[in-house]
């Protein structure tokens, strides 16, 4: 093990550069400071990687300090198998944002750069967490750069997309703000692993109402149906930088929080309200992608097969066996990876043609091939073509299901062809046929700068797909340990 | 007891005058400035003696406590943690409050050595306040500090707004007054004695849970206390002093003011009323419960940032009293935790309304404000963060610590209620970002800020960030009576 606190090290190292945007970032050098404070993060977290022991379920680079002691409020960082991929995911894309901001953001980019930085910390942070009251504090900082990169630097309808993303947010987490003093109350403790040992001081029927709290708060961030409305406006609003944090790591954030505190903590509470999450997963899985169906606007659609693909996600979690587990924590990753290439893919190209309108486009493929294989790439990962990486997840995901109950397998391989239609749909209109005459004299071909951006992406969407044990070999120990904790199925 | 003939033991000694010597220090120099009044009219150097007194009467409070926690004035003078906690954050609340009045005193013309004078002897009466063990005393500290803030609310005498405000705060506060006094009266009547310890002891040995009277004494007390703190339904008097008065004094009123209403409540109700916790409580309840929600209701449809901040003070009275509501001493210093931070983002909101001039006082005033003021903008981001309670800032901790004190008295719907309606107030504060980040300016950017503005908005900032990310030992010195 390292010996120096290399998980507050990575988790703060952002922060301090966002400071440091703020107060000497004038003019061009934010994107620089950003880009060096980003790479510095991976090259922090990028070890773990392999310093990690993945036959373990214990907590790995521990740190635990005084903080509030008067309140029993502890400071501790410390990763198992579930939090690490994560937190080497975070790392990763806000490095791209960087990126694929470098032309794209032209107004105050001091405040952009100093944004994007601060929700690197939250992100880190909140994986990184090893007690609830550090998890929500970080939970929390998420938000606000969060309607901040939205507001200030999103489309013509972000202010409406901000304040809806905020209060569905913070509606959600004022009652798992509730739920943890309720439980620290109970079990006199917030610490993750000593909650679960403490868990017997809460009664059935305690549990199931702190499920409910914390369900508030957890189906908002994934989102779940109903509460999914905000994530469209959100998405399509949002910069290509803030949709990819967004896609990519915040609507992990709920299904994380599902996987920390409430299968261990509160088993009762699961077995309550687990066929009804059961069923809303598939009503997102099927529902989500049937609205998918008809978008119009490229980065709506995407945004909308999200609810689809989290469905998935949850819809695992809530199989409560090792298959399901494990495929959605993978397919956490997946979508992670790959609606974050998607937005990537969608930014590049309104920055050229200014236009999110699939009408506009058509035949994208003659004047920009490298961009046209590129995004065929991503459209079949997310569509889960055997080999690339939603694939393996997707199979243990209706593999689970299947053990569940037929029906919900059966759905979600429904969902999975309307998956496969809407991608291949849209590909078919913005690359294939004709080229319109107004795409004809832009220059839609990707830049160097732009292929770097989506090439460690690519790279993972086929490495992942080939080698999933890449990130499963993470996950079988700690998906193990949290089953035999929690409810059986 | 009240002592009519006053026994040997019971005759101000020297002693005394000592452990009031925080008290005493801004007396005299409000004298002073009475004294040099004329010469000193227009003339910046009240505002430093305000400032190097009020600094030297939280000195003098924390000396007097080194001395040791005793009681004085024949026990109607409380030398303790508690007292020594309040009489700090008022000294702060007077600095601030000074540093951030001087550009508007000075434009407004006002005359500075009254304007400090009633500001000291406010002070005076909120250190007396919290320092009381006794109603009468408290009555007295209670009413210097009213008596004064009528005055200030008034304080720009051409302007009708400000008088209106004035006449307004005077009528409803001098009825609050009266009934506090009727609600003293009848406890006196009750107990037979005035003083905490009495009253506390009469209460417990004999059971007079079931006594009409009592239930109207507590009643009446916790209603004029509610008045100082416009907790809901005795609200109604804020939104038109804080809009009529000037800035400054608004924003002394919505922190000082409140904190001396809650060090008074939270000594009334836990020491001299403590026994009768049964009845205690659902008062408090339901003062906190309304004053959350119709603060933070209200407040959506506002337009005026001052009765904006006026209606967020009176939700985050009902914050703050959730902490009283425990009843504990975890419970009081939770309020007392709620009351310290939460002066310190008040006076920095105001301190940026102060800072815009005319500009701050409407929500157009605010659009675009991040583009011309980027660090204005972001000072102000931070207080409203703070107000919503969202970490890591001061307003989260304080937040947390009064709903960890409610939660485990078993007022958990409560809780709900109370972190409800802070996704609305979220909603009313998000707005005023909205329009600082979103949206394009329209006016003119406000002019430069004088220094002493700039170092209370840095004070506020600080505090405010720090007390987000480093609570504890706040938690450590907020010691319950």
């Amino acid at each position: 093990m390292s010996g120096y606190p290399v998980l507050t090290v990575a988790t703060f190292l952002p922060l301090a550069g966002a400071v440091v945007t703020l107060f000497a970032g004038g003019g061009r050098r934010a994107r620089w400071i950003g880009l060096v404070t980003t790479l510095a993060t991976l090259a922090v977290v990028a070890p773990l990687y392999w310093q990690f022991d993945r036959g373990s379920t214990a907590l790995q680079f521990v740190e635990t300090a005084e903080w509030i002691p008067e309140w029993d409020v502890a400071y501790g960082m410390g990763v198992d198998g579930i939090s690490l991929p994560f937190i080497l995911l975070s790392a990763v894309l806000t490095v791209l944002c960087v990126t694929v901001s470098w032309k794209a953001v032209k107004t105050r980019e001091r405040e952009f750069y100093a944004a994007l930085l601060v929700a690197e910390t939250a992100m880190i942070g909140l994986f990184a967490a090893s007690n609830l009251f550090l998890f929500f504090v970080f939970w929390e900082l998420m938000v606000v750069p969060m309607f901040l990169l939205i507001g200030v630097w999103g489309g013509p309808d972000r202010v409406y997309a901000a304040v809806k993303f905020l209060i569905f947010t913070l509606a959600g987490s004022v009652l798992m703000l509730v739920g943890m003093i309720a439980l620290q109350t109970a079990c006199d403790t917030l610490d993750f692993k000593a909650l679960v040992l403490a868990r017997d001081a809460l009664g059935s029927k305690e549990q199931a109402w702190l499920f409910a709290a914390f369900l508030a708060a957890f189906a908002v961030k994934v989102p779940m149906f109903p509460v999914h409305t905000w994530l469209p406006n959100a998405h399509t609003e949002a910069p290509t930088a803030g949709s990819v944090i967004l896609a990519g790591i915040l609507l992990k954030m709920g299904a994380y929080g599902f996987l920390r505190v409430s299968l261990p903590i509160l088993p009762d509470g699961v077995e309550v309200f687990r066929t009804f999450l059961l069923v809303v997963s598939v009503v997102a899985i099927v529902y989500g992608a049937y609205v998918t169906l008809v978008q119009t606007d490229v980065k709506r659609l995407i945004a909308y097969s999200s609810v689809s693909h989290m469905g998935f996600v949850t819809l695992g979690i809530f199989t409560l066996n090792q298959n399901g587990v494990e495929g959605a924590v993978l397919q956490m990753i997946n979508h992670g990876v790959i609606s974050a290439a998607l937005f990537l893919c969608v930014g590049m190209i309104y920055e050229r043609t200014h236009t999110r309108e699939i009408a506009d486009y058509g035949g994208v493929g003659k004047v920009a091939p490298a961009y046209a294989s590129l995004l065929a790439l991503f459209c079949l990962a997310a569509a889960g073509l055997p080999g690339l990486n939603s694939f393996v997840g997707e199979l243990l995901i209706i593999g689970g299901a299947f053990e569940t109950g037929a029906w919900f397998g059966a759905l979600a391989i429904w969902g999975v062809a309307l998956g496969t239609a809407y991608l291949v749909w849209l590909y078919y209109r913005v690359v294939m046929g004709a080229t319109k005459p107004k795409l004809q004299a832009l220059k839609l071909e990707l830049n160097a700068r732009e292929l770097a951006t989506l090439a460690p992406l690519a790279l993972l969407a086929v490495g992942l797909g080939l080698h999933p044990e890449t990130v499963l070999s993470f996950l079988h120990a700690p998906v193990a340990e949290l089953l035999s904790l929690g409810a059986g199925p | 007891m009240i002592a009519f003939v006053p026994q040997a033991d019971q005759l101000v000694t020297g002693a005394d005058l000592v452990l009031a010597l925080p008290e005493l220090i801004l007396v005299v120099a409000s004298l002073v400035l009475l004294l040099l009044a004329r010469g000193i009219r227009q003339s910046p150097v009240a505002g430093r003696v305000t400032v190097v007194a009020a600094l030297a009467a939280g000195a003098a409070s924390c000396w007097v406590l080194s001395r040791g926690a005793t009681t004085g004035f024949a026990g109607m003078f409380a030398v303790d943690g508690y007292a020594q906690f309040f009489k700090v954050l008022v000294a702060a609340v007077l600095v601030v409050a000074t540093l951030v009045a001087r550009k508007t005193i000075a434009a407004e013309k006002i005359p500075h050595a009254e304007y400090h004078t009633l500001l000291l002897l406010a002070a005076t009466g909120m250190m007396l306040a919290a320092s009381s063990l006794d109603l009468l005393t408290l009555y007295l500290g209670l009413e210097l500090m009213t008596l004064c803030s009528f005055v200030l609310v008034g304080i720009a005498v051409d302007r009708p707004a400000s008088n209106e405000a004035a006449i307004k705060y005077f009528l409803l506060g001098s009825f609050a007054s009266a009934i506090l006094l009727f609600g003293i009266s009848l406890t006196y009547g009750i107990t037979g004695a005035t003083d905490y310890a009495t009253i506390a002891a009469t209460l417990a040995e004999r059971s007079l849970s079931e006594s009409p009277l009592l239930f109207a004494a507590i009643g009446l007390v916790a209603a004029g206390l509610a008045f100082k703190i416009a907790a809901v339904p005795f609200h109604a008097w804020a939104p038109d002093a804080y809009q009529g008065a000037l800035t400054p004094v608004a924003a002394f009123l919505a922190s000082g003011s409140k904190a001396a209403g809650l060090a008074a409540l939270g000594r009334v109700t836990l020491v001299a009323f403590g026994p009768e916790k049964d009845f205690v409580t659902p008062v408090l309840v339901v003062l906190a419960a309304l004053s959350i929600l119709v603060g933070s209701v209200l407040a959506l449809a506002q337009t005026d940032v001052k009765r904006l901040l006026a209606y967020s003070s009176i939700s985050h009275a009902g914050y703050a009293l959730l902490g009283l509501i425990a009843g504990t001493p975890d419970g009081v210093s939770a309020t007392m935790t709620y009351a310290f931070f939460y002066v310190f983002m008040t006076l920095g909101a105001f301190g940026v309304v102060i800072a815009l001039g005319k500009r701050g006082e409407s929500l157009d005033g605010y659009e675009g404000l991040a583009a011309q003021r980027p660090v204005t903008a972001a000072l102000m981001l931070v207080f409203l963060l703070s107000l919503t309670g969202i970490p890591p800032t001061a307003g989260f901790a304080a937040k947390f610590v009064v709903i960890v004190a409610a939660v485990r008295e078993g007022h958990v719907v409560l809780a709900v209620l109370a972190v409800a309606c802070s996704v609305v107030s979220a909603f009313i504060y998000m707005r005023i970002a909205v329009l600082m980040y979103m949206k394009e300016p329209r006016q003119t950017a406000p002019a430069r800020f004088p220094v002493a503005l700039t170092a209370a908005l840095a004070l506020a900032a600080l505090v405010t960030l720090i007390g987000g990310v480093l609570p504890g030992s706040l938690a450590q010195w907020a010691v319950s009576p």
